[in-house]
Protein backbone atom coordinates (compact mmCIF):
# COMPACT_ATOMS: atom_id res chain seq x y z
CA UNK A 1 0.00 0.00 0.00
CA UNK A 2 1.45 3.02 -0.92
CA UNK A 3 2.33 5.84 1.75
CA UNK A 4 0.72 8.99 1.16
CA UNK A 5 3.36 12.05 1.62
CA UNK A 6 1.60 14.93 2.97
CA UNK A 7 2.43 18.23 2.44
CA UNK A 8 1.17 21.03 4.33
CA UNK A 9 3.84 23.10 3.18
CA UNK A 10 2.68 23.98 -0.40
CA UNK A 11 -0.49 24.17 0.73
CA UNK A 12 0.34 26.89 3.02
CA UNK A 13 1.67 28.82 0.71
CA UNK A 14 -1.97 29.54 -0.46
CA UNK A 15 -3.03 30.35 3.19
CA UNK A 16 -4.30 33.66 2.18
CA UNK A 17 -7.10 31.82 0.01
CA UNK A 18 -8.00 29.69 2.83
CA UNK A 19 -8.11 33.27 5.47
CA UNK A 20 -10.52 35.20 2.49
CA UNK A 21 -12.25 32.26 2.97
CA UNK A 22 -12.55 32.11 6.70
CA UNK A 23 -13.22 35.87 6.57
CA UNK A 24 -16.26 34.94 4.34
CA UNK A 25 -17.81 32.27 6.77
CA UNK A 26 -17.43 34.77 9.77
CA UNK A 27 -19.09 37.43 7.67
CA UNK A 28 -21.70 35.07 6.15
CA UNK A 29 -22.42 33.59 9.72
CA UNK A 30 -22.73 36.84 11.62
CA UNK A 31 -25.04 38.28 8.97
CA UNK A 32 -27.19 35.40 9.07
CA UNK A 33 -26.82 35.64 12.88
CA UNK A 34 -27.97 38.80 13.15
CA UNK A 35 -31.01 38.45 10.74
CA UNK A 36 -31.80 35.14 12.44
CA UNK A 37 -32.31 37.09 15.40
CA UNK A 38 -34.35 39.64 14.56
CA UNK A 39 -36.50 37.45 12.68
CA UNK A 40 -36.89 34.89 15.58
CA UNK A 41 -37.79 37.80 17.91
CA UNK A 42 -40.56 38.74 15.68
CA UNK A 43 -42.16 35.09 15.00
CA UNK A 44 -41.96 34.71 18.69
CA UNK A 45 -43.82 37.42 19.47
CA UNK A 46 -46.35 36.46 16.50
CA UNK A 47 -46.30 32.71 18.02
CA UNK A 48 -47.24 33.49 21.50
CA UNK A 49 -49.97 36.29 20.13
CA UNK A 50 -53.75 35.20 21.64
CA UNK A 51 -54.81 35.88 17.82
CA UNK A 52 -54.66 32.78 16.03
CA UNK A 53 -54.52 35.20 12.83
CA UNK A 54 -51.16 36.39 13.89
CA UNK A 55 -49.91 33.35 15.72
CA UNK A 56 -50.87 30.94 12.61
CA UNK A 57 -48.46 32.32 10.17
CA UNK A 58 -45.78 32.36 12.15
CA UNK A 59 -46.20 28.64 13.12
CA UNK A 60 -46.49 27.93 9.66
CA UNK A 61 -43.44 29.66 9.01
CA UNK A 62 -41.38 27.79 11.94
CA UNK A 63 -42.69 24.80 10.73
CA UNK A 64 -41.61 25.35 7.43
CA UNK A 65 -38.09 26.22 7.56
CA UNK A 66 -37.70 23.66 10.55
CA UNK A 67 -38.49 20.60 8.72
CA UNK A 68 -36.64 21.49 5.25
CA UNK A 69 -33.26 20.94 4.39
CA UNK A 70 -30.86 24.06 4.50
CA UNK A 71 -29.33 22.86 1.03
CA UNK A 72 -32.53 22.12 -0.46
CA UNK A 73 -33.72 26.43 0.49
CA UNK A 74 -30.59 27.54 -0.90
CA UNK A 75 -30.86 26.20 -4.10
CA UNK A 76 -34.37 27.10 -4.28
CA UNK A 77 -33.54 30.52 -2.88
CA UNK A 78 -30.80 31.01 -5.52
CA UNK A 79 -32.50 29.45 -8.62
CA UNK A 80 -36.08 29.63 -8.28
CA UNK A 81 -37.31 32.74 -6.45
CA UNK A 82 -35.50 35.00 -8.88
CA UNK A 83 -37.92 33.61 -11.30
CA UNK A 84 -40.85 33.70 -9.20
CA UNK A 85 -40.13 37.22 -7.25
CA UNK A 86 -37.64 38.61 -11.01
CA UNK A 87 -35.49 39.77 -8.65
CA UNK A 88 -32.13 38.04 -8.60
CA UNK A 89 -29.62 37.34 -5.38
CA UNK A 90 -26.31 37.03 -5.43
CA UNK A 91 -25.00 34.10 -3.17
CA UNK A 92 -24.22 36.63 -0.29
CA UNK A 93 -27.68 37.71 -0.42
CA UNK A 94 -29.70 34.16 -0.74
CA UNK A 95 -27.38 32.55 2.09
CA UNK A 96 -28.30 34.92 4.54
CA UNK A 97 -32.27 35.32 3.69
CA UNK A 98 -31.96 31.01 3.61
CA UNK A 99 -29.67 30.73 6.97
CA UNK A 100 -30.87 34.10 8.44
CA UNK A 101 -35.01 32.55 8.12
CA UNK A 102 -33.74 29.05 9.04
CA UNK A 103 -31.89 30.57 11.81
CA UNK A 104 -35.16 32.43 12.87
CA UNK A 105 -37.09 29.81 13.04
CA UNK A 106 -35.10 27.96 15.43
CA UNK A 107 -34.70 31.27 17.57
CA UNK A 108 -37.92 32.06 17.74
CA UNK A 109 -38.72 28.36 19.34
CA UNK A 110 -35.77 28.75 21.93
CA UNK A 111 -36.87 32.64 23.03
CA UNK A 112 -40.70 31.11 22.84
CA UNK A 113 -39.42 27.86 25.08
CA UNK A 114 -37.52 30.56 27.77
CA UNK A 115 -40.38 32.82 28.16
CA UNK A 116 -43.09 29.59 28.26
CA UNK A 117 -40.23 28.08 31.25
CA UNK A 118 -41.11 30.95 33.67
CA UNK A 119 -43.36 29.58 36.20
CA UNK A 120 -47.30 30.92 36.09
CA UNK A 121 -46.69 31.97 39.55
CA UNK A 122 -44.39 34.32 38.16
CA UNK A 123 -46.88 35.88 35.93
CA UNK A 124 -49.20 36.25 38.50
CA UNK A 125 -47.32 37.12 41.49
CA UNK A 126 -46.84 40.24 38.84
CA UNK A 127 -50.32 40.41 37.78
CA UNK A 128 -51.16 40.81 41.57
CA UNK A 129 -49.31 44.10 42.14
CA UNK A 130 -51.18 45.59 39.40
CA UNK A 131 -48.64 45.13 36.62
CA UNK A 132 -49.70 45.57 32.80
CA UNK A 133 -48.57 43.12 30.74
CA UNK A 134 -45.54 44.88 29.48
CA UNK A 135 -44.27 45.72 32.58
CA UNK A 136 -44.80 42.05 33.49
CA UNK A 137 -42.38 40.85 30.32
CA UNK A 138 -39.86 43.26 30.50
CA UNK A 139 -39.58 43.50 34.54
CA UNK A 140 -40.84 39.62 35.66
CA UNK A 141 -40.41 37.34 32.92
CA UNK A 142 -37.57 38.64 30.35
CA UNK A 143 -34.85 38.92 33.24
CA UNK A 144 -35.56 35.38 33.92
CA UNK A 145 -36.00 33.70 30.77
CA UNK A 146 -33.09 35.51 28.89
CA UNK A 147 -30.86 33.41 31.49
CA UNK A 148 -32.81 30.46 29.98
CA UNK A 149 -32.22 30.91 26.65
CA UNK A 150 -28.71 31.66 26.62
CA UNK A 151 -27.34 27.94 26.43
CA UNK A 152 -29.96 27.22 23.44
CA UNK A 153 -29.06 30.46 21.75
CA UNK A 154 -25.29 29.99 21.92
CA UNK A 155 -25.68 26.10 20.78
CA UNK A 156 -28.18 27.35 17.56
CA UNK A 157 -25.25 30.05 17.19
CA UNK A 158 -22.77 26.97 16.86
CA UNK A 159 -25.00 25.16 14.68
CA UNK A 160 -25.15 27.72 12.31
CA UNK A 161 -21.53 28.57 12.05
CA UNK A 162 -20.99 25.00 10.75
CA UNK A 163 -24.31 25.28 8.53
CA UNK A 164 -22.61 28.22 6.59
CA UNK A 165 -20.48 25.59 4.77
CA UNK A 166 -23.76 24.73 2.94
CA UNK A 167 -23.28 27.98 1.09
CA UNK A 168 -20.64 26.91 -1.44
CA UNK A 169 -23.25 24.72 -3.15
CA UNK A 170 -24.73 28.15 -4.70
CA UNK A 171 -20.62 29.42 -4.63
CA UNK A 172 -20.71 31.70 -1.62
CA UNK A 173 -16.81 32.23 -1.14
CA UNK A 174 -16.65 30.93 2.60
CA UNK A 175 -14.27 28.68 3.96
CA UNK A 176 -15.30 25.26 2.10
CA UNK A 177 -15.82 26.68 -1.25
CA UNK A 178 -12.73 28.28 -1.39
CA UNK A 179 -11.01 24.96 -0.36
CA UNK A 180 -12.68 23.29 -3.08
CA UNK A 181 -11.33 26.17 -5.38
CA UNK A 182 -7.79 25.47 -4.04
CA UNK A 183 -7.99 21.74 -3.83
CA UNK A 184 -9.15 21.45 -7.69
CA UNK A 185 -6.03 23.95 -8.43
CA UNK A 186 -3.66 21.97 -6.39
CA UNK A 187 -4.61 18.76 -6.43
CA UNK A 188 -3.58 18.07 -2.06
CA UNK A 189 -7.13 17.69 -1.38
CA UNK A 190 -6.24 15.96 1.82
CA UNK A 191 -3.85 18.70 3.62
CA UNK A 192 -6.39 21.31 2.19
CA UNK A 193 -9.65 19.67 3.94
CA UNK A 194 -7.50 18.98 6.92
CA UNK A 195 -6.44 22.30 7.50
CA UNK A 196 -10.44 23.36 6.99
CA UNK A 197 -11.16 20.64 9.84
CA UNK A 198 -8.54 22.35 11.94
CA UNK A 199 -10.00 25.76 11.13
CA UNK A 200 -13.53 24.86 12.45
CA UNK A 201 -12.26 23.05 15.48
CA UNK A 202 -10.31 25.55 16.66
CA UNK A 203 -12.75 28.48 15.94
CA UNK A 204 -15.73 26.30 18.05
CA UNK A 205 -13.61 25.34 20.41
CA UNK A 206 -12.55 28.66 21.47
CA UNK A 207 -16.01 29.67 21.30
CA UNK A 208 -17.22 27.17 23.29
CA UNK A 209 -14.85 27.70 25.73
CA UNK A 210 -16.37 31.85 26.02
CA UNK A 211 -19.41 29.64 25.88
CA UNK A 212 -18.80 28.41 29.46
CA UNK A 213 -17.08 31.24 30.78
CA UNK A 214 -20.97 33.35 30.03
CA UNK A 215 -22.57 30.33 31.51
CA UNK A 216 -20.56 30.21 34.80
CA UNK A 217 -20.76 33.82 35.71
CA UNK A 218 -24.41 34.00 34.87
CA UNK A 219 -25.07 31.12 37.00
CA UNK A 220 -22.87 32.94 39.54
CA UNK A 221 -24.95 35.98 39.31
CA UNK A 222 -28.20 33.98 40.12
CA UNK A 223 -26.65 32.94 43.63
CA UNK B 1 -69.57 52.64 61.53
CA UNK B 2 -69.42 50.14 59.50
CA UNK B 3 -68.64 50.55 55.47
CA UNK B 4 -68.63 47.53 52.99
CA UNK B 5 -65.44 47.13 50.99
CA UNK B 6 -66.55 44.65 48.88
CA UNK B 7 -70.05 42.94 47.86
CA UNK B 8 -70.13 40.14 46.12
CA UNK B 9 -73.50 38.61 44.95
CA UNK B 10 -74.49 35.36 42.62
CA UNK B 11 -70.76 34.83 41.67
CA UNK B 12 -70.37 31.54 39.25
CA UNK B 13 -67.31 30.25 37.86
CA UNK B 14 -66.39 27.36 35.23
CA UNK B 15 -63.85 26.29 34.04
CA UNK B 16 -64.95 24.31 30.55
CA UNK B 17 -67.91 22.33 31.99
CA UNK B 18 -66.84 22.45 35.24
CA UNK B 19 -69.52 24.42 37.30
CA UNK B 20 -67.07 25.28 40.72
CA UNK B 21 -68.54 28.14 41.88
CA UNK B 22 -72.45 28.43 41.93
CA UNK B 23 -73.49 31.47 43.41
CA UNK B 24 -71.52 32.86 46.06
CA UNK B 25 -72.57 36.15 48.07
CA UNK B 26 -70.56 37.75 50.64
CA UNK B 27 -70.68 41.36 52.38
CA UNK B 28 -66.76 42.26 53.92
CA UNK B 29 -66.60 45.84 56.23
CA UNK B 30 -63.60 47.84 55.88
CA UNK B 31 -61.13 46.58 58.70
CA UNK B 32 -62.58 42.71 59.00
CA UNK B 33 -60.84 39.49 58.77
CA UNK B 34 -63.14 36.72 57.05
CA UNK B 35 -62.03 33.34 56.74
CA UNK B 36 -63.11 30.53 54.43
CA UNK B 37 -62.53 27.18 54.76
CA UNK B 38 -63.63 23.77 53.09
CA UNK B 39 -61.59 20.58 52.09
CA UNK B 40 -60.13 21.34 48.36
CA UNK B 41 -62.06 21.84 45.22
CA UNK B 42 -64.82 23.13 47.67
CA UNK B 43 -64.27 26.38 45.46
CA UNK B 44 -62.38 28.76 47.94
CA UNK B 45 -59.30 29.28 46.66
CA UNK B 46 -61.55 30.62 43.14
CA UNK B 47 -63.55 32.11 44.85
CA UNK B 48 -60.35 34.59 46.26
CA UNK B 49 -58.71 34.46 42.82
CA UNK B 50 -62.18 35.92 41.44
CA UNK B 51 -61.69 38.84 43.84
CA UNK B 52 -58.79 40.42 42.22
CA UNK B 53 -59.81 38.98 39.00
CA UNK B 54 -57.05 36.34 38.59
CA UNK B 55 -59.65 34.53 37.61
CA UNK B 56 -62.32 36.13 35.90
CA UNK B 57 -66.17 35.21 37.62
CA UNK B 58 -68.02 33.46 34.57
CA UNK B 59 -71.39 35.53 36.38
CA UNK B 60 -72.42 37.36 39.37
CA UNK B 61 -71.77 40.86 40.57
CA UNK B 62 -68.35 41.90 42.54
CA UNK B 63 -68.60 45.43 43.75
CA UNK B 64 -65.19 47.13 45.17
CA UNK B 65 -65.38 50.68 47.23
CA UNK B 66 -68.90 51.26 45.95
CA UNK B 67 -67.69 50.35 43.01
CA UNK B 68 -69.21 47.77 40.24
CA UNK B 69 -66.42 46.02 38.39
CA UNK B 70 -66.68 45.66 34.65
CA UNK B 71 -70.15 46.56 32.89
CA UNK B 72 -72.77 44.72 32.53
CA UNK B 73 -73.44 42.10 29.44
CA UNK B 74 -76.04 39.70 29.85
CA UNK B 75 -76.71 37.26 32.39
CA UNK B 76 -76.19 33.60 32.94
CA UNK B 77 -77.64 31.26 35.42
CA UNK B 78 -79.92 33.78 36.64
CA UNK B 79 -76.72 36.57 37.14
CA UNK B 80 -75.69 38.99 35.61
CA UNK B 81 -72.38 38.81 33.22
CA UNK B 82 -70.27 41.37 33.37
CA UNK B 83 -67.44 42.04 30.87
CA UNK B 84 -63.92 43.28 31.72
CA UNK B 85 -61.22 45.52 30.36
CA UNK B 86 -57.73 44.68 31.18
CA UNK B 87 -57.21 48.37 31.77
CA UNK B 88 -59.65 48.47 34.57
CA UNK B 89 -58.70 45.26 36.36
CA UNK B 90 -55.21 46.44 35.89
CA UNK B 91 -55.99 49.40 38.17
CA UNK B 92 -58.26 47.84 40.13
CA UNK B 93 -55.50 44.96 41.55
CA UNK B 94 -53.39 47.80 42.77
CA UNK B 95 -55.76 47.74 45.64
CA UNK B 96 -55.97 44.31 46.06
CA UNK B 97 -53.34 42.69 47.64
CA UNK B 98 -52.74 38.93 47.59
CA UNK B 99 -50.20 36.54 48.94
CA UNK B 100 -50.10 33.15 47.42
CA UNK B 101 -49.45 29.86 48.67
CA UNK B 102 -46.25 29.18 47.28
CA UNK B 103 -44.95 33.04 47.68
CA UNK B 104 -44.13 33.78 44.20
CA UNK B 105 -41.98 36.18 44.79
CA UNK B 106 -39.05 37.25 42.21
CA UNK B 107 -36.23 34.66 41.83
CA UNK B 108 -34.46 37.51 40.15
CA UNK B 109 -34.47 40.49 42.65
CA UNK B 110 -33.06 40.81 46.13
CA UNK B 111 -35.42 41.31 49.08
CA UNK B 112 -35.46 44.67 49.31
CA UNK B 113 -36.13 44.86 45.43
CA UNK B 114 -38.84 42.44 45.44
CA UNK B 115 -41.30 44.35 47.91
CA UNK B 116 -39.92 48.08 46.24
CA UNK B 117 -41.13 46.46 42.62
CA UNK B 118 -44.68 47.81 42.95
CA UNK B 119 -45.08 51.08 44.18
CA UNK B 120 -41.60 51.64 42.20
CA UNK B 121 -43.28 49.98 38.68
CA UNK B 122 -46.83 50.30 39.04
CA UNK B 123 -47.23 53.10 41.24
CA UNK B 124 -44.43 54.83 39.94
CA UNK B 125 -43.57 56.06 43.43
CA UNK B 126 -39.86 58.19 43.93
CA UNK B 127 -37.47 55.41 44.82
CA UNK B 128 -36.27 57.32 48.34
CA UNK B 129 -39.84 56.78 49.38
CA UNK B 130 -40.07 53.42 47.54
CA UNK B 131 -37.36 52.26 50.07
CA UNK B 132 -38.25 54.08 53.13
CA UNK B 133 -41.67 52.21 52.73
CA UNK B 134 -39.63 48.53 52.12
CA UNK B 135 -37.86 49.23 55.17
CA UNK B 136 -41.18 49.71 56.87
CA UNK B 137 -43.26 47.28 55.67
CA UNK B 138 -39.31 44.51 56.51
CA UNK B 139 -39.29 45.86 59.46
CA UNK B 140 -43.37 45.29 60.55
CA UNK B 141 -42.45 41.29 59.40
CA UNK B 142 -39.21 41.54 60.67
CA UNK B 143 -37.06 40.74 58.40
CA UNK B 144 -35.37 44.05 57.49
CA UNK B 145 -32.20 42.39 58.40
CA UNK B 146 -32.32 40.74 55.16
CA UNK B 147 -33.34 43.07 52.66
CA UNK B 148 -30.15 42.48 50.74
CA UNK B 149 -30.50 38.65 50.53
CA UNK B 150 -32.18 37.00 47.13
CA UNK B 151 -35.40 35.24 48.06
CA UNK B 152 -33.56 31.15 47.14
CA UNK B 153 -31.29 31.97 50.64
CA UNK B 154 -34.72 32.33 52.69
CA UNK B 155 -36.92 30.06 55.15
CA UNK B 156 -40.06 28.98 53.35
CA UNK B 157 -41.87 31.19 56.55
CA UNK B 158 -39.50 34.02 55.83
CA UNK B 159 -39.85 34.12 51.69
CA UNK B 160 -43.77 33.99 52.82
CA UNK B 161 -43.29 37.33 55.47
CA UNK B 162 -41.03 38.84 52.10
CA UNK B 163 -44.70 38.16 49.99
CA UNK B 164 -46.57 39.94 52.66
CA UNK B 165 -44.51 43.09 52.73
CA UNK B 166 -44.07 42.91 49.01
CA UNK B 167 -48.25 43.10 49.12
CA UNK B 168 -48.16 45.50 52.07
CA UNK B 169 -45.83 47.95 50.06
CA UNK B 170 -48.59 48.58 47.65
CA UNK B 171 -51.14 49.85 50.48
CA UNK B 172 -54.05 47.61 49.48
CA UNK B 173 -57.49 48.41 50.87
CA UNK B 174 -57.82 44.45 51.19
CA UNK B 175 -55.84 41.99 51.55
CA UNK B 176 -56.62 38.27 50.07
CA UNK B 177 -54.36 35.38 51.78
CA UNK B 178 -54.85 31.82 49.77
CA UNK B 179 -53.47 29.21 51.93
CA UNK B 180 -50.25 30.54 53.12
CA UNK B 181 -49.28 28.49 55.38
CA UNK B 182 -50.31 24.89 53.56
CA UNK B 183 -46.92 24.51 52.27
CA UNK B 184 -44.88 25.75 55.30
CA UNK B 185 -43.07 23.52 57.29
CA UNK B 186 -45.11 23.35 60.73
CA UNK B 187 -42.59 25.11 63.01
CA UNK B 188 -42.96 28.02 60.36
CA UNK B 189 -46.58 28.16 60.37
CA UNK B 190 -46.60 30.77 63.74
CA UNK B 191 -44.37 33.39 62.36
CA UNK B 192 -46.77 33.92 59.40
CA UNK B 193 -49.68 33.92 61.18
CA UNK B 194 -48.36 35.78 63.94
CA UNK B 195 -47.93 38.59 60.97
CA UNK B 196 -51.14 38.13 59.71
CA UNK B 197 -52.52 38.46 63.53
CA UNK B 198 -50.98 42.02 63.50
CA UNK B 199 -51.97 43.11 60.10
CA UNK B 200 -55.10 42.29 61.70
CA UNK B 201 -54.97 44.33 64.41
CA UNK B 202 -53.85 47.17 62.31
CA UNK B 203 -57.33 47.33 60.67
CA UNK B 204 -56.58 45.82 57.61
CA UNK B 205 -59.07 44.24 55.52
CA UNK B 206 -58.42 40.69 54.96
CA UNK B 207 -59.88 37.63 53.28
CA UNK B 208 -58.41 34.43 54.08
CA UNK B 209 -58.66 30.92 52.91
CA UNK B 210 -57.06 28.82 55.37
CA UNK B 211 -56.80 25.30 57.39
CA UNK B 212 -56.04 26.44 60.50
CA UNK B 213 -58.95 26.90 62.13
CA UNK B 214 -57.33 27.85 65.34
CA UNK B 215 -56.24 31.02 63.42
CA UNK B 216 -59.56 31.44 61.96
CA UNK B 217 -61.50 31.38 65.73
CA UNK B 218 -60.00 33.59 67.28
CA UNK B 219 -59.31 36.46 64.82
CA UNK B 220 -62.05 36.14 62.11
CA UNK B 221 -65.04 37.67 62.45
CA UNK B 222 -66.66 35.66 59.80
CA UNK B 223 -65.87 32.17 58.86
CA UNK B 224 -67.54 30.66 55.87
CA UNK B 225 -67.32 27.03 55.03
CA UNK B 226 -67.63 26.44 51.60
CA UNK B 227 -68.83 23.37 50.00
CA UNK B 228 -69.43 21.93 46.30
CA UNK B 229 -69.17 26.41 45.01
CA UNK B 230 -71.44 27.53 47.44
CA UNK B 231 -71.17 28.63 51.02
CA UNK B 232 -72.60 25.84 52.94
CA UNK B 233 -72.72 27.59 56.38
CA UNK B 234 -71.72 30.83 57.28
CA UNK B 235 -71.40 33.10 60.86
CA UNK B 236 -69.33 34.21 63.53
CA UNK B 237 -66.26 31.93 64.76
CA UNK B 238 -68.42 30.08 67.50
CA UNK B 239 -71.55 29.43 65.31
CA UNK B 240 -69.47 28.00 62.55
CA UNK B 241 -66.60 26.14 63.90
CA UNK B 242 -68.05 25.45 67.78
CA UNK B 243 -71.86 25.15 66.60
CA UNK B 244 -71.70 24.14 63.68
CA UNK B 245 -75.89 23.32 62.14
CA UNK B 246 -74.94 21.74 58.47
CA UNK B 247 -73.88 18.07 58.85
CA UNK B 248 -71.51 18.82 56.52
CA UNK B 249 -69.68 21.23 58.20
CA UNK B 250 -69.77 18.95 61.47
CA UNK B 251 -68.17 16.19 59.19
CA UNK B 252 -65.25 18.39 57.68
CA UNK B 253 -64.59 20.14 61.15
CA UNK B 254 -64.54 16.83 62.52
CA UNK B 255 -61.74 15.53 60.37
CA UNK B 256 -59.34 17.97 61.90
CA UNK B 257 -57.88 16.11 64.93
CA UNK B 258 -55.24 18.65 66.08
CA UNK B 259 -58.33 21.18 66.70
CA UNK B 260 -58.57 22.31 70.06
CA UNK B 261 -60.14 25.43 71.59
Amino acid sequence: MPVYEWDFAFVLNYRGVLWEGFLGTLKIGFSSLGLGIVIGLLLALMRLSRLWVVRAPAIAIIEFFRATPVLVLLFWCYYALPIIIGVAFDAYTAAIITLGFQTGAFMAEVYRAGIVSIDRSQWEGGKALGMSLRQLMTRIILPQAIRRMVPPFLERSFELMKTTTQASVITYGELLYKALLLSAQLYRPLEIFTLVAVFYFVMLTIASFAVRYIEHRIDAARL
Amino acid sequence: MSEAILRVSSLHKYFGDHHVLRGVDLEVQRGEMVCMIGSSGSGKSTFLRCLNFMEYPSAGRIELMGKVVGRESGARDGAPTYAYEERELVGLRTHVGMVFQQFNLFPHMTVMQNVMEGPVTVLRTGREEATERARENLTKVGLLDKADQYPSRLSGGQQQRVAIARALAMKPDVMLFDEITSSLDPELVGEVLNVMRDLSAEGMTMIVVTHELGFAYHLARQVLFLYEGVIHEQGTPDEVLKNPQQERTKGFLAGFTDFYF
